[in-house]
């Protein structure tokens, strides 16, 4: 068998992702992106290998991508996030629909992509300067509050009054606000709608920049939290489409690509 | 596989957006403050009812909207009805009507004509009023028509000196009261009129009472809480709103004797003129009163200006009462629209005087043309006088709020050195 890897290496964690000959995902793994990026996504890649029983052999094309992307060496190829992003979508929602529009929140970044009709990259924005409303925002969040990060679609849900919005997004400035509130004895459901509408809010206007086209696909980390994906839905008015595996898209796009890459370069 | 949510239509995604705006506001006024009053519970309930939950107030009334202070709400509530004033001061409406309207008009403006391209009302208005004052509420009456709403424009003049101005205002009273009297098929009488000036005249000698304590030496209300009792007003019912204001006020009596102070010992006092800051749009006026400073009075639409002057009544037959009327929103009006108006310099000057005022700050809202335009003969009158002002353009966007705040902290410091060089 021949198999195809996509790594990609974010600010926050690893993403592996294996693609059989069929652009199928065959596995997948997630690590910490650490203090050596370089060390631990070859660590990862040889779990991943061995966990799946396939031999190093077997593996006959790599591409890298994501912020740590050239420091992978191995690798056949590099490409950037934005077009593995779309790739991976494309694939992972193939039974869903055609996707147009990509909202992806990282550890430290966020952006929204626009497809055209065959998947190619029309438009993107990014998040500027700062690491406002992304995965390390909600980190600090659920930490000033003493829950777990996978708790805070819980607490979105179970809000019963109106949420109360955190004028600032910047996890510095956040912080003081929240602990604001809480010494005030708001309760920590409607804080925590309060900052999933906040980030909501920012993302919609980023996606607004580019354009908003259903389908919409949103995906890193932060789409685990089922509460975010409803004040998501709701700023923008309707249903966005999260995939079984929200942080992993972009890897396995690099895995689809590297497929792609190896079997043109055969035929030719 | 995430699970299938329930998705907010645009009208639920509208009153989430304004509850928060809202909820932010009150946790603000009932949260950042030392010695909070308690009877002004009340407000803030009615705010957080209106605001968060949306509840109507006047269902199987008659709601007559309007859109400036200059539709006398005396002959509305002589007729049965009950005035509903539709300056708004919502960021989610006025992105809304940002739509519709140039990008430069005022937020205000943009957020009235955006409440009504939404429909989305916890009282929609049966017929609303619009008086010809400045060049953005006149022509937005149009637009608002175009989106398929009722709205009848009520002559008003530029110039308030003249005698032909006065008879052309007095006219135009007269036909609005007579198309409300169609509407609302009934008659205006001598006696409905005149218990109507006596109810509104007595729900201004209230508002009165509470601007006395605000001359003490110890502020027992902070001008905030002020803004939000006389926004009430706006859209109230009357009793209920005088028999809370009443509470306030013999609450203030007890704090006056005791001598609670909300400010601080060296906190300046501040005389408050401009764009009237409309619930939840308390910016300028949050970020003074955060900065330890006091507002002791204020020259606005939305709070002076619609309580300070009576109707003055020579004979109670009907058509002197309509003339009454008339002449208080005509004469005594100090609104930037009039080509002059020196009325207004000479009320700032005197509010300054009689709250022991340290200084003014002028705040005009980005796009509001005529209160930036008068920003030069209030800023030199204010010079003249040795009376310090601070003029700030800002709107009701949430962003600039850190410029704002050192902007008006540097103001307030200013004025304590001031203080302390004069001692």
């Amino acid at each position: 068998m021949r198999y195809f890897v996509g790594i990609d290496i974010g600010s926050t964690a690893i993403k592996i992702s294996v693609a059989d000959e069929n652009k199928n995902l065959v596995g997948h793994k997630i690590s910490a992106s650490g203090s050596m990026f370089y060390k631990y996504a070859q660590e990862a890649l040889a779990e991943l290998l061995k966990e799946l029983g396939i031999d190093e052999r077997e593996v006959v094309y790599t591409v890298a991508t994501g912020y740590g992307r050239k420091l992978f060496k191995e690798a056949d190829e590099n490409i950037s996030e934005i077009t593995a992003n779309a790739i991976g979508a494309q694939q992972a929602a193939k039974s869903y629909g055609n996707i147009k529009t990509i909202i992806n929140i990282g550890g430290q970044d966020s952006k929204a992509i626009s497809l055209d009709a065959e998947g190619n990259v029309v438009n993107f924005a990014m998040n500027d300067r700062c690491a406002a409303g992304t995965g390390k925002f909600l980190d600090v969040v659920a930490m000033n509050l003493e829950i777990g990060v996978d708790e805070l679609s819980a607490y979105h849900f179970k809000s019963v009054g109106t949420p109360l919005s955190i004028s600032s997004t910047c996890a510095v400035f956040a912080e003081s606000e929240i602990i604001g509130l809480l010494g005030n004895n708001h309760s920590v459901e409607d804080i925590v709608s309060g900052v999933h509408y906040s980030i909501a809010k920012r993302i919609v206007k980023l996606v607004k920049r580019v354009g908003v086209k259903e389908n919409v696909y949103f995906d890193g980390g932060p789409a685990l939290n089922d509460g975010l994906v409803n004040a998501i839905e709701n700023e923008l008015g309707h249903k966005i489409f999260v995939p079984e595996y929200p942080q992993i898209t972009t890897s396995y796009g690099a895995a689809v690509l590297a497929c792609d890459a190896f079997l043109s370069e055969s035929a030719s | 596989m995430h699970t299938e949510h329930t998705i907010e239509t645009s009208a639920e995604r509208q009153n989430r957006h304004k509850a928060m705006e809202a909820i932010a506001v009150l946790n603000s006024l009932k949260e950042d403050f030392k010695s909070p009053i308690r009877s002004m519970g009340y407000f803030y309930d009615l705010f957080e009812k209106v605001y968060c939950n949306h509840q109507p107030l006047h269902e199987g009334k008659a709601k007559i909207g309007t859109m400036c202070i200059q539709i006398p709400s005396e002959i509305i509530y002589a007729l049965d009805a009950v005035p509903i004033r539709l300056c708004n001061g919502f960021y989610t409406d006025d992105e809304i009507g940002g739509d519709l309207l140039p990008q430069k008009s005022c937020p205000l403006v943009k957020a009235t004509v955006g409440l009504f391209a939404s429909d989305n009302f916890s009282d929609k208005p049966d017929i609303t009023f619009s008086p010809t004052t400045c060049d953005q509420k006149t022509k937005a009456g149009a637009i608002i028509e175009s989106l398929g709403h009722s709205i009848i424009d009520v002559g008003f003049p530029r110039t308030k000196e003249s005698e032909e101005s006065r008879h052309y205002w007095r006219e135009s009273v007269k036909s609005f009261a007579v198309k409300l009297s169609k509407f609302q098929g009934k008659k205006l009488t001598r006696s409905n009129l005149e218990s109507a000036i006596k109810k509104v005249g007595y729900a201004q000698s209230l508002y009165h009472k509470l601007t006395e304590f605000r001359k003490n030496k110890a502020v027992p209300i902070l001008g905030v809480d002020m803004f939000l009792v006389t926004n009430a007003f706006f859209f109230d019912k009357i009793d209920e709103w005088i028999s809370a204001v009443e509470k306030l006020v013999s609450e203030l009596e007890q704090r006056a004797s005791e001598g609670i102070n909300v400010a601080g010992k060296a906190s300046p006092r501040i005389v408050y003129t401009g764009s009237p800051p409309i619930f939840p749009n308390y910016k300028i006026p949050l970020i003074i009163e955060q900065s330890d400073a006091i507002i002791v009075a204020d020259e606005t639409c939305s709070s002076n200006r619609m309580f300070n002057d009576m109707v003055a009544v020579d004979e109670w037959n009907l058509y002197d009462m309509i003339d009454s009327v008339s002449d208080k929103y005509l004469k005594a009006c100090t609104c930037p629209i009039f080509t002059q108006n020196d009325d207004r310099i000479r009320r700032i000057i005197q509010l300054v005087r009689s709250y022991s005022g340290d200084g003014v700050i002028y705040q005009a809202f980005a796009g509001c043309q005529v209160y930036e335009m008068e920003q030069r003969s209030v800023l030199a009158a204010m010079e003249r006088e040795g009376i310090p002002i601070l003029y700030i353009e800002s709107d009701y966007s949430p962003s600039q709020h850190g410029q704002l705040t050192t902007r008006v902290e540097a103001f307030i410091e200013s004025l304590k050195n001031r203080k302390r060089m004069k001692k």
